[in-house]
């Protein structure tokens, strides 16, 4: 039997490349006040961004009940005894936590192992499209823990922001916060180091910031995978495939969309690239 | 227990122990904060006891009803307080207590009055009561309370809602108030621990059990961002902190308001709490010995702590590093006038040398702000072609790895600062900083200080003279339309970014209607008025 892969929707990974790939995702869950919205499944992604720029109090997220996690682990039981979930990084959310106390509470009789990919949006979501590729021509669990594991290190992702208020008031700003309070209109290109956010580079403007995306992924000198994602701004993201296409095959970068409950943190304008490759 | 129009003792009771273990969860995060008023230990652990004190009293209540628990809440704090804070923490639930006086449940208006009677309880039991502390947070989100009641709703569950979010923003605001905070760029540590006691509660009284359990109260970060104080502070403020002393007294008529009164003089940060037969006492000393021998005839000691603070503060001082990204590379950089030194600093300078193109600082100067920063490796951003071989006689004064980026101008200084890597060692970052500098054209407007024929053009006293990368290219009566002949020379449509950085001499409405026109001319541009406050240049002009 196949080895199911299971992952958050932290990980951004579009629904049709995880139906393709068979992978399912537990979605976290948005609020705005005490209306509550499961990720990709009450609210698209559309509408969510339209919420977020036209209601106050910002959203928060919050994992889901464990049940769900336990229920969703013993549905798959039923297909399959090797499970392997892979979550965002326990510095970012209890994802990771809530996978270990589910293990235990699970009623069918089914091996399952959790990885912290120490990662999240497609950083993570390339970590898991490789796992769930691996899984599906017929690597054991311990071969997909495996390379999960190898596979950490070898992802990256940087991301453009318009503005860091969402992450400052959702408290994930982790090491950015060196970049608060900038005099100058700056535009912050933040990533994630050791499961955290840190801060990478500030440009003058958005140009120079797609510039640094650009270098940011030329900088490795074999590509696995690729993604671009995006919020709101579809031309900006379609304009960074084309560059990106002389540095790795366009159809096979992976577009994404920045989901709500990344979204409700990183704001509606971010942009980003994630790679899955070696550098130098 | 969602929704409920009011909160009876026990739900009290259990809605404070469910924020207690919620403040257990994030104790040692707030420990890492604490630097008021001087590293006063362990805030998060301090409050956590405070608060586990008060909850094991509320357990041994035998009156049920919301009064009956809120005083025994203030008991168990008066008793188990610890550090400033948990005593101050004390005076809270203590003034709570007396806002629920012989009240069965408490209800959204009865929570407001409470808050409010907590507020003047906390203020009152200090001596010199400083903002930026608990203290304006509890103020601040009463108030809010007592709005929100007046205003939007009574319900309890919506005050307490908007109780903790004025406390969350009033935390955040705690460094404009208090500069210790902003030098460390923290927030004041007690204030981060009601806000997470109250968030707790709130979790509670949604009836959020799972949040509670699974997620973890989240640090408040700064709104002022850490600027590259930091590192400054080590080594400069050599006075000794002394030992944080707290013991309770236990006695007969004792009298709190004398025994503060004597302690006063015998330390800082003293507080002193209690009533005839048992007085909580806080100070710092520099001699314990001193204070115990003065509070021995009074009565018989519990509780007795007394704590290094020097340690303490050196632990401290290793765990703030902990929090920014690993930087062991300051920036010195050469600046006149306020609205640059901001600039720089909200960059991310280490330390900032006054000075320019009339006021060139020696190389001891430098030297001097080189030894000020904690790191053993400094880059010098000179900012002006007259500072650039003074930087580099630096390296031959001292044993720290010096490189000195040569920014001829602001705006070169601007660039080279906005390409440092937090991730890159030295070198590389000189070098990619090197590369930064060179991609902006800069443009500094003045005015002639005597006649004089140079570059072709036939200068007069006092006229406004513009130069590009350091040339003089255009001279006329008036600063802007120079401005614009200087522009002129550039090819604007390959430009992004221009930022006009007016002089202090420069009225600011003029400085706005160079950036409108600019705008309107180049739509594409993205043009930016940041106030410069410069001496002599009118204006200092970035093109990117």
């Amino acid at each position: 039997m196949a080895v199911k892969v299971v992952t958050d929707s932290l990980g951004d990974i579009p629904s049709e490349v995880a139906e393709e790939l068979g992978i399912t995702i537990i979605p976290v869950t948005v609020l705005f006040g005490t209306e509550s919205f499961r990720d990709g499944i009450d609210l698209t992604t559309d509408q969510f961004y339209h919420k977020l720029m036209h209601t106050k109090p910002l959203p928060t997220t919050a994992i889901p009940t464990l049940s769900v996690f336990v229920e969703t682990y013993d549905k798959l039981a039923e297909e399959t005894d090797e499970i392997a979930v892979i979550t965002n990084s326990h510095k970012l959310s209890a994802s990771y936590e809530a996978t270990l106390q589910a293990i235990g509470l699970m009623k069918r009789k089914c091996r399952v192992e959790a990885v912290d990919s120490l990662w999240a949006v497609m950083a993570q979501g390339l970590i898991v499209i490789a796992a769930a590729k691996a899984a599906k021509t017929g690597a054991s669990l311990d071969e997909v823990v495996d390379l999960t594991q190898k596979n950490i290190p070898r992802a990256d992702v940087r991301m453009v922001f318009d503005t860091l208020d969402y992450l400052k008031e959702g408290g994930r700003i982790g090491k950015a916060q060196a970049f608060l309070g900038s005099k100058l209109r700056v535009t912050p290109i933040l990533g994630i180091r050791d499961g955290e956010v840190f801060p990478f580079a500030r440009e003058r403007s958005r140009a120079k910031a797609m510039d640094y995306l650009y270098n940011f992924a030329s900088g490795f000198s074999h590509i696995e995978e690729m993604a671009v994602e995006d919020a709101t701004t579809l031309d900006e993201a379609d304009k960074l495939v084309e560059r990106l296409g002389s540095l790795f095959p366009k159809e096979r970068i992976y577009r994404a969309k920045v989901s709500p409950v990344v979204g409700a943190h990183v704001g509606p304008h971010v942009l980003g690239a994630a790679v899955l490759g070696d550098r130098g | 227990m969602a929704q409920a129009n009011s909160v009876s003792g026990q739900d009290l009771r259990e809605m404070f122990v469910a924020a207690t273990d919620w403040l257990e969860k994030s104790a040692p995060d707030i420990d890492a904060l604490n630097v008021f008023p001087v590293p006063d230990g362990d805030t998060g652990t301090n409050m956590l006891l405070t608060m586990r004190s008060s909850m094991e009293e509320a357990y041994r209540a035998s009156d049920y009803g919301a009064s009956g628990i809120a005083q025994a809440m203030a008991r168990g704090a008066l008793i188990g307080a610890r550090g400033n804070s948990g005593v101050i923490l004390s005076q809270i639930w203590n003034g709570l207590a007396q806002g629920l006086a012989e009240k069965e449940s408490v209800t959204g208006s009865d929570l407001v009055n409470a808050l409010l009677r907590a507020s003047t309880v906390a203020y009152k039991g200090l001596s010199n009561p400083v903002e930026g502390t608990i203290l304006t947070v509890i103020r601040e989100a009463a108030s809010a309370a007592q709005a929100h009641a007046a205003t939007v709703s009574d319900d309890v569950v919506s005050v307490m809602g908007a109780t903790v979010d004025a406390a969350k923003e009033s935390v955040a605001n705690t460094p404009s108030l208090l500069p210790v905070l902003m030098e460390a760029g923290v927030v004041d540590a007690g204030g981060q621990g009601l806000y997470t006691i109250l968030e707790g509660a709130l979790h509670y009284l949604k009836g959020e059990t799972e949040q509670l359990k699974l997620r973890r109260p989240w640090m408040i970060a700064s709104s002022i961002p850490l600027t590259a104080k930091v590192p400054q502070m080590v080594g400069v403020e050599e006075v000794p902190y002394g030992y944080c002393t707290n013991f309770v007294i236990k006695g007969q008529e004792l009298d709190p308001d004398k025994l503060r009164r004597r302690l006063e003089k015998r330390g800082e940060s003293v507080i002193v709490i209690g009533d005839d037969s048992a007085i909580r006492v806080h100070i710092h000393t520099l001699d314990p010995g001193d204070v115990m021998h003065y509070v021995v005839p009074l009565g018989t000691l519990h509780q007795i702590n007394i704590r290094n603070m020097d340690e303490q503060y050196r632990d401290f001082l290793e765990m703030q590093k902990e929090r920014m990204p690993a930087v062991d590379i300051a920036i010195v950089a050469v600046v006149a006038g306020d609205g640059l030194h901001n600039v720089f600093s909200s960059l991310g300078a280490t330390a900032i040398v006054p000075g320019g193109q009339t006021m060139n600082p020696s190389t001891k100067d430098l030297l001097q702000a080189v030894d000020s920063v904690a790191s053993e490796k400094v880059i010098i951003l000179p900012n002006n072609k007259n500072i650039v071989l003074t930087a580099n006689q630096v390296q031959s004064l001292t044993t720290k790895k010096i490189e000195v980026v040569p920014a001829k101008t602001i705006p070169q200084g601007v660039a080279a600062l906005l390409a440092f890597d937090y991730e890159a060692d030295l070198e590389t970052n000189a070098q990619n900083m090197n590369k930064a500098k060179s991609a902006v054209k800069s443009i500094e407007i003045t005015r002639a200080i005597r006649s004089t024929r140079l570059g072709g053009l036939d200068i007069k006293k006092r006229q406004a003279i513009g130069f590009l990368d350091g040339d003089l290219v255009a001279v006329g009566d008036k600063t802007d339309a120079v401005l614009n002949e200087v522009l002129a020379r550039i090819n604007l449509d390959k430009a992004e970014v221009i930022t006009i950085y007016p002089g202090a001499d420069t009225k600011p409405a003029e400085a706005e209607q160079v950036g409108a026109t600019i705008r309107e001319e180049h739509p594409q541009l993205q043009v930016e008025v940041v106030q410069g406050g410069q001496p002599h240049y009118n204006y200092i002009v970035s093109v990117e």
